[in-house]
């Protein structure tokens, strides 16, 4: 329910745009508020990890903030915002893969460390062994999602995740509509093998569950 | 039945975005196409598993976004800075001008100061009309005698009260010495007697207590040696009388084997006599 009434707040933004434009920082930290989470949630399932998800994201509100005026078309914020998540993710990758560093989350045996999730409080109703099944479930799911090449996981995300429309994706990352199915074709065909290579199919979650 | 549909189709058709003519054969030909259907089925399985990938809970953090507004030429730091140099050095100069400051040099001197500089007249020396240099000099020798004259005064005056001074004080510190010295003696008389007399009783009991002891103990051991000479005294004697008895016993009875000796012997030499004149007889 909080959810639809965000949406329908994020829908109807179009006041809030118009007084972010004119400098009302206000009316961005309310734009910021409202969009933050589907940006933190997209750069999260681009990464799978907290701490670049949250500077990808951080980075693309602060360039919202600052390029607000810029914006002509007030309706095509939204795929004005994931074009700049966009690319901002698309840099982090780039620096990641530059550095040598290891993060700390891959050294880390996450497995041992969060198998029981108590730092997730949401669904609290579920039964504990539900509640982690589901995560366990949705963490394969997401590494199967980062096994994609940076193309099609970035088409896969905003459709499936983020409900954008083909247009739009097309649209945030400037390629044509068919180039943007024809990724989303592949991506899922992708999935669908890495998930079968790891004996993850609908039977078996159901069965799980 | 030629209709093939390509990957644009089959996703805009998987995510509802297919309408009109093209929805309706994509329709027709996945209910002939069995394969197909599969296919879209598996599509549709992928995509609800996608679906429990929930969102991740994130708080915003404030964003904070420096002010971005155009700056001008005048707000630029350089010029800041150089105007803000310029209205100091300003501040300083309508300060100046307002206190008058002056600074000047030269003559090996440095000079601040506040209004024009106080012209200092050379000092003229006026000579006295009246008064001469000797009589001045006069004065000041009577002046000096003077004053010398009253100083020895007081200064004597001033040494006989210390003097005075310093004797009571001697005379009253020698008294009391002597008082004290008298009370440290007596003090100390009465303790030496007190302190020989306690010796001597001391001494003397200790003494006493010796000589009250060796006393006993040589007592002791005198009786001790003279009972210890009487049993053998008395020893001695009872053994030379046990002796003397022996002897006597012997003796008496040595006589008396004699006695029998001689009575059996008397008594042989009887019975001998006797009996010859009958052996003889009998002859």
């Amino acid at each position: 329910m909080a959810e639809t009434l965000l949406d329908i707040a994020m829908m109807h933004s179009d006041t809030l745009i118009v007084r972010a434009k004119q400098g009302d920082q206000g009316a961005q930290g309310k734009l910021v508020q409202l969009w933050y989470k589907r940006i933190y949630n997209f750069c999260y399932k681009f990464f799978l990890d907290h701490d670049m998800a949250m500077e990808a994201s951080q980075k693309t509100f602060i360039s919202m903030c600052r390029s607000l005026s810029s914006l002509q078309d007030n309706a095509r914020f939204k795929s004005w915002l994931y074009k700049i998540a966009v690319n901002y993710c698309r840099e982090e990758a780039r620096k990641k893969k530059g550095s040598r560093s290891l993060s700390f989350d891959v050294v880390w045996n996450q497995d041992a460390e969060d198998s029981p999730q108590w730092e997730q409080s949401s669904r609290r109703y579920d039964s504990p062994e539900r509640q982690y099944q589901q995560t366990e479930l949705s963490d394969l799911l997401q590494e199967a999602l980062l096994e994609l090449n940076e193309e099609q996981r970035e088409v896969v995300i905003m459709k499936e995740y983020e409900g954008l429309k083909f247009r739009e994706i097309a649209e945030v990352l400037n390629i044509s509509e068919n180039t943007v199915k024809s990724r989303m074709y592949y991506g899922l065909d992708g999935l669908k093998k890495i998930l079968e290579r790891r004996n993850i199919t609908k039977d078996t979650i159901d069965y799980e569950l | 039945m030629s209709y093939k549909p390509d990957q644009q189709a089959w996703m805009d058709f998987l995510y509802g975005e297919l309408a009109g003519a093209e929805k309706e054969r994509m329709e027709n030909y996945l209910s002939t196409n069995a394969e197909a259907r599969q296919e879209f089925e598996n599509f549709k399985q992928l995509r609800s598993m996608l679906g429990s990938v929930k969102d991740k809970e994130v708080i915003a953090p404030p964003i904070f976004v420096g002010d971005s507004k155009q700056r001008f030429f005048w707000n630029t730091p350089y010029v800041k800075t150089i105007v803000s140099i310029a209205a100091s050095l300003l501040l300083i100069m309508v300060a100046g001008k307002l206190l008058d400051i002056r600074i000047s040099s030269g003559g090996n001197e440095f000079k601040i100061s506040f209004g024009a500089p106080a012209v200092t007249q050379p000092v003229q020396v006026t000579p006295a009309s009246t008064l001469t240099a000797e009589q001045v000099q006069e004065m000041i020798q009577s002046s000096l005698s003077d004053n010398n004259l009253a100083m020895q005064a007081s200064w004597k005056e001033s040494q006989q009260k210390l003097d005075a001074s310093i004797k009571n004080n001697l005379a009253q510190n020698s008294g009391m010495i002597d008082q004290l010295v008298k009370q440290a003696s007596s003090a100390s008389q009465q303790q030496i007697s007190q302190y020989v007399s306690g010796l001597q009783e001391e001494n003397l009991k200790l003494v006493k207590d010796y000589f009250s002891l060796t006393s006993n103990q040589q007592k002791d051991y005198i009786e001790n040696l003279l009972v210890d000479f009487a049993k053998y005294l008395q020893q001695q004697r009872n053994d030379d009388l046990q002796i003397v008895q022996t002897r006597m016993n012997s003796l008496e009875q040595n006589t008396k084997e004699f006695k029998q000796e001689t009575e059996q012997i008397l008594t042989s030499i009887i019975t001998s006599v006797g009996t010859t004149p009958s052996k003889e007889t009998k002859y």
